[in-house]
């Protein structure tokens, strides 16, 4: 099969086959250049990180919450830090099915990775968090995870005189608190942002950037694969919760509304930035590969339970439609800007 | 049939029994809500359209406004009458980013 040579011919396909099957080999004159260029904004990046208006971002915030980030003695053990589970050389993860934590018990879910979260709406697999600022203090108490309670932890680290100047410079009068601590630890996360991959280029407009196999597997990602759906935008992701029909007891955000019987066992959108460096995958890690998670979809999913997205059903892809999403799939690789390791203070 | 309950209706408004209900419309587009807030009176429905090419579940657990109007794919509509006083936070059951604020108030 021949794909297209141009990328306007591609998009102008896929933007009129919105009802219907095309083959994407179709060139059909687009009635204008609006719905094409509508579609190519929907992927833009943005051009700036967004951040509440109690925490700007500054030089200093990021190097405190780089430093408490990397820093073991956040852990009750003195052993765990945020970056033990959300490891930069994993993409942000721990490349693990589930995460292991104090005492080197395994937990029930997935280590998320961070990237990306300055733009999320909610945070942990099933959304209990509404900010990054409350989301990290979440792990650092949790007796399964770094089993530090914070008021221990403010006194260790008013302790370190370097960490009273960090947090002088960082918030000034502010002192270190529970509050600091995830303020501090939130401006450092908001600068993982995955950077432009082969992806963007292409919808850039070099035709060059990515394998016409993976060309093929964006028209797939966008009409038979119905991936966009949810996996949507330039983070790829709408933030959304859906039981995708994965192996588990798990109740996800369901848990917390056991009078709703369609959010039982749904879970967030991960983003799709870098997800070929982020197996295994689902938030208990069940599903090995790219290609396993693909089936997943093609079967609409593994379990048939009454909570099943009525989105996820049986796609019927043909062999070479599931290795060309793949494909497609691994131009959202980046290689992104390395994090500097802190020295941490004694 | 028809004239026995214009009949009462009638009766039951000059007795001043029944104020007319309203019904208002709040559409689902875009994942989100086509409004933040709406105030209403109690008696009067809330009609939750899906206008999505995404499937909805449209819920309040606020207390003494409790109500699931269950999963609504795209192009269905639902009814939910508000009877009681007071303010019902509703959201949607997959995209909690979608918040609508339902005062009722005589």
């Amino acid at each position: 099969m021949n794909a297209p040579r141009s990328r306007t011919a591609l998009l102008a396909a896929l933007t009129l086959s919105l009802a219907s099957t095309i083959c994407y080999r179709s060139v059909i004159a687009a009635e204008s250049n609006t719905a094409a260029s509508k579609f190519f904004a929907s992927y833009a990046r943005p051009d700036a990180v967004p951040y509440p208006g109690d925490n700007h971002p500054s030089a200093d915030r990021e190097l405190l919450g780089r430093t408490l980030f990397f820093d073991p003695r956040l852990s009750g053990s003195g052993w765990i830090s945020c970056a033990s589970c959300h490891n930069p050389g994993f993409a942000w993860g721990d490349g693990l099915p589930r995460a292991i934590g104090h005492g080197m018990k395994e937990l029930g879910r997935r280590t998320p990775t961070i990237l990306n979260l300055a733009w999320a709406s909610s945070l942990f697999w099933d959304g209990r968090a509404g900010s990054l600022e409350e989301q990290a203090l979440g792990p650092v108490q949790a007796a399964g995870e770094m089993n530090q309670p914070l008021d221990g932890l403010v006194v260790k680290l008013k302790a370190v005189p370097a960490y009273v100047a960090l947090f002088d410079k960082a918030y000034p009068g502010e002192g270190i608190s529970p509050a600091t601590i995830g303020k501090a630890i939130a401006s450092f996360e908001r600068t993982a942002v995955s950077a432009p991959a082969a992806f963007d280029r292409w919808i850039g407009g070099d035709e060059s950037a990515i394998s016409d196999e993976a060309k093929r597997g964006f028209a797939v990602f966008n009409q038979e694969g119905r991936c966009a759906q949810c996996h949507s935008g330039w983070r790829f992701t709408d933030d959304g919760f859906y039981d995708i029909g994965v192996v588990t007891a798990d109740l996800g955000r369901g848990a917390r509304f056991a009078e709703i019987p369609a959010m039982q066992h749904t879970f967030k959108t991960p983003t799709l930035r870098n997800v070929d460096r982020r197996a295994p995958y689902m938030h208990n890690g069940s599903v090995a590969s790219l290609e396993d998670v693909v089936e997943l979809y093609d079967r609409g999913g593994l379990e048939h339970r009454d909570s099943l997205s009525p989105d996820v059903k049986p796609l019927g892809l043909r062999p070479d439609q599931k290795r060309d999403l793949v494909a497609f799939l691994k131009t959202l690789t980046s290689d992104d800007r390395p994090v500097q390791v802190p020295t941490l203070p004694r | 049939m028809r004239r026995a309950i214009l009949a009462t209706l009638g009766l039951a408004m000059a007795a001043g029994t029944i104020v007319a209900a309203d019904q208002k419309t709040v559409t689902q587009k875009g994942k989100a809500f086509s409004v933040a807030a709406i105030t209403i009176k109690p008696g009067d429905e809330v009609v939750f359209k899906n206008d999505d090419d995404a499937t909805h579940n449209v819920f309040s657990t606020t207390k003494g406004q409790e109500f699931n109007l269950k999963v609504q794919l795209p192009g269905s509509s639902s009814t939910q009458v508000f009877k009681t006083e007071g303010v019902a936070e509703v959201q949607c059951a997959f995209h909690p980013q979608m918040k609508l604020k339902i005062t009722v108030a005589k």
